[in-house]
């Protein structure tokens, strides 16, 4: 969906930049982080609504990442692109809760239909949470303490 | 690069033989020396040695024999004549010259003697002058007279003398014993001529053998008996008699002992001297005769022995073929095993340069990806005039996108080749696992024109394998399958199941009706590299792969083929993966 937030992790400077190019021109707002550590804190910092996460990475590398940030609780789906094409990594990526998997080099067009099959599935992660809410709160309005904290996190 | 890789097979190969060969051959000579050193040199040694002992142990028994039977026929000559020795004394010293001179008296003792004892052919007295006083007997010799003879001067001084063999006035061999008496200062002579036949016929009537002969010999080396074969009576013999001694003497004569050099067989001879006429007893006979029992014994006891020793060398030298094969074969055997190992190593290496390399070269493809993206992106936001440059961008960015899609597809073969472990394994029911499979290339063969045929074997036990790999090696053999009709507008493509109970496991083929497969590619069609397709369609590591994940799913996978009908895969899978697998599992 246009002007969705996108986080892409990929140590591979020049790939990162690129992509980021290409996606934004495509209407997506898109960070590029070059580190694992770089998208736990970004993360943390700001929604996203998909992570790109590159599975080989220098210092923490994709699969410590997605458990980090599977950790944090979010929405938010992670979309795997790997260099590797080791599918037995990526299908453990799948297993820890990844939205899917992408080998590179791939076209823009598949990356951005990823995308927005992640994008789709987080919101309607969130419609259903949110639905889910809106259930409770109906049957117990005292609930609304609980389910809205001050930031916002899975239950 | 096939060519030189064949070449250095085919020569290393040779090589391999020629040594092998070699190699066996000396094994072989080992073993035999071995062998022979080992229980053929002492049964001959231990064989000959009892031989020879046993040999000349019988030869000394037989010489003894020998021996023996020459004492005993000397004895009896001797006694023989010093019976009548002793009797002529007898006579001759009871009786007087005057008694004896009676032709009466003469003639009765000449009776009386001959009654007892016999052998006497004629008795005379004959006076110190060498007249003959009385004679009886068959010849006429009254008016000889002896003085001159050899025997009188003999008897004169001796007494007592037994005369050799000869002609006399008679003129036939014989030979008399004659004793002197003193009678008043005067000697007179009784003489006895002994029946020359009689004597004779016991020396030479002794028959030893076909060979063996008996005879008499004086000093001079004449014959006093006739031999049987080599001579007659008062002939020379071809003996030096050499000199007088005591007991037995046994010779053996190589050679005619008159220098002739013909044919002349080994004799065995024993010779003993007589005391009184001093003749030399002599007893020859051939010697292969006289010792052919223990030369039998002997030669029996050599072709045993020597058969007992060809028959261990029979038996040693099958022993050693059976033990060379059966070595050669544990060889084979090994080299294959070898061959395997260095496939698996060589493989494996293959996996682990192909990932890195695959890692490597997939990064920067997918930067030039993104640039030409960025590119085309740019393109379409300009305005290019120049229509010309526009097509030739165009034309080069599908260019770049096709090539960057072949390495693509080159690195991810090369990955899923160095794919290995981490197999997840679970149940399969192999039929509807394969259904799948077929849904998902159904459409890609119907546009070849190509059908799917499934016999399925109901009641299938599902496996425990892993799902992907398995995915993977079924999608291969089926695009393989499919890519084998290029050219033809129909065909088909079988897949068979059938649950092997003796194995515990299943097989599962697949067939098609392909342009098939050569000889050649058949021997390299699971090595890695390798590929008939054309270049850019195939990488040469599908089939490879899939061998290698059968392998390691504990099955193996098997390929017949024809060219112009088709090729059939045959794939076993066990009910259960092996052992290590499931530790692969455990690692994870």
């Amino acid at each position: 969906m246009i002007g969705s937030k996108i986080l892409l992790v990929d140590d591979e400077v020049v790939f990162a930049n690129n992509m980021s190019k290409l996606l934004a021109i495509r209407g997506y707002k898109v960070t590029s982080v070059n580190s694992g550590d770089s998208a736990i804190n970004a993360l943390e910092e700001e929604d996203f609504d998909v992570v790109v996460l590159d599975l080989k990475m220098n210092g923490m590398d994709g699969i410590t990442t997605l458990k980090e940030i599977k950790k944090l609780g979010l929405f938010t789906e992670t979309l795997i692109l790997t260099g590797h094409g080791s599918i037995d990594t990526a299908l453990e990526a799948i297993k820890i809760g990844a939205y899917d998997f992408l080998a590179k080099p791939c076209e823009i067009d598949d990356l951005i239909e990823k995308i927005e099959g992640a994008w789709e599935k987080k919101d309607e992660g969130e419609k259903k949470d949110i639905q889910e809410k809106i259930q409770k709160l109906v049957e117990s309005p005292s609930a609304a303490f609980d389910l809205f904290p001050p930031k916002k996190r899975k239950t | 690069m096939n060519t030189p890789v064949e070449f250095m097979d085919e020569d290393f190969k040779k090589r391999a033989g020629v040594k092998g060969k070699a190699l066996y051959i000396g094994l072989f000579r080992k073993f035999i020396l071995l062998t022979l050193i080992c229980s053929l040199l002492p049964l001959l040694i231990v064989g000959w040695g009892i031989n020879i002992h046993y040999t000349n142990f019988a030869k000394s028994r037989m010489v003894n024999a020998f021996q023996l039977m020459v004492d005993y026929h000397r004895k009896i000559i001797e006694q023989f004549l010093s019976e009548r020795t002793s009797k002529l004394r007898l006579i001759a010293n009871t009786h007087t010259k005057d008694d004896l001179k009676e032709a009466f008296n003469l003639n009765h003792i000449f009776k009386m003697i001959n009654r007892d004892h016999g052998a006497i052919v004629d008795l005379g007295i004959i006076d110190e002058t060498g007249r003959h006083l009385a004679y009886i007997g068959p010849y006429d010799l009254m008016s000889r007279n002896y003085s001159q003879t050899l025997w009188f001067k003999e008897v004169m001084e001796k007494d007592i003398y037994i005369s050799d063999m000869f002609m006399g006035f008679r003129s036939e061999p014989h030979f008399i014993i004659a004793v002197t008496r003193a009678e008043k200062g005067k000697k007179w002579i009784l003489r006895a001529t002994i029946d020359t036949d009689a004597f004779r016929s016991f020396v030479e009537n002794v028959r030893i053998g076909k060979t063996g002969e008996v005879f008499l010999l004086n000093t001079k080396g004449e014959y006093q008996t006739s031999p049987r074969f080599s001579g007659r009576i008062m002939e020379k013999a071809p003996f030096h008699t050499g000199p007088i001694y005591e007991g037995t003497e046994i010779k053996f004569f190589n050679e005619s002992p008159d220098g002739l050099k013909q044919s002349f067989p080994k004799q065995i001879v024993a010779q003993t001297w007589l005391k009184n006429p001093r003749w030399v007893l002599t007893v020859k006979q051939d010697y292969a005769e006289a010792f052919s029992d223990v030369n039998h014994a002997n030669y029996a006891t050599l072709i045993f022995l020597h058969l007992s020793a060809i028959s261990i060398l029979i038996v040693a030298v099958m022993i050693a073929r059976y033990m060379i094969s059966v070595i050669k074969k544990q060889d084979i055997e090994s080299d294959q095993l070898n061959k395997q190992l260095m496939q698996a190593g060589k493989l494996a290496s293959i996996g682990e340069l192909s990932s890195g390399v695959a890692h490597e070269i997939n990064n920067p493809l997918a930067i030039i990806l993104t640039e030409r993206q960025i590119l085309l992106d740019l393109s379409d936001k300009t305005r290019i005039q120049d229509t010309e440059f526009k097509n030739q961008l165009t034309e080069s960015m599908d260019q770049i996108d096709t090539q960057i899609h072949r390495c693509k597809h080159i690195t991810q073969s090369l990955l899923r080749f160095s794919r290995r472990t981490r197999s997840v394994v679970e149940d399969v029911d192999l039929n509807s696992f394969i259904k799948e499979v077929i849904g998902l290339m159904e459409r890609e063969a119907r546009t070849g024109g190509i059908k799917f045929l499934s016999d399925l074997e109901d009641h299938l036990p599902s496996i425990l394998s892993d799902p992907s790999q398995l995915q993977q090696v079924f999608l291969n053999l089926i695009t393989n399958a499919i890519d084998a009709h290029d050219g033809k507008s129909y065909g088909s493509i079988r897949i068979t199941t059938r649950f092997d109970e003796k194995n515990k496991g299943v097989k599962i083929v697949f067939a098609d009706t392909g342009t098939g497969i050569s000889e050649k590619g058949l021997e390299k069609i699971f090595d890695p590299f390798f590929t008939t397709k054309p270049v850019g369609k195939g990488t040469g590591l599908g089939l490879s792969i899939s061998h290698s994940i059968i392998n390691q799913l504990g099955g193996n996978i098997d390929v017949r083929s024809e060219v112009g009908v088709g090729t059939e895969f045959s794939l076993f899978l066990p009910l259960k993966p092996p052992p290590d697998l499931k530790e692969d599992m455990a690692d994870d």
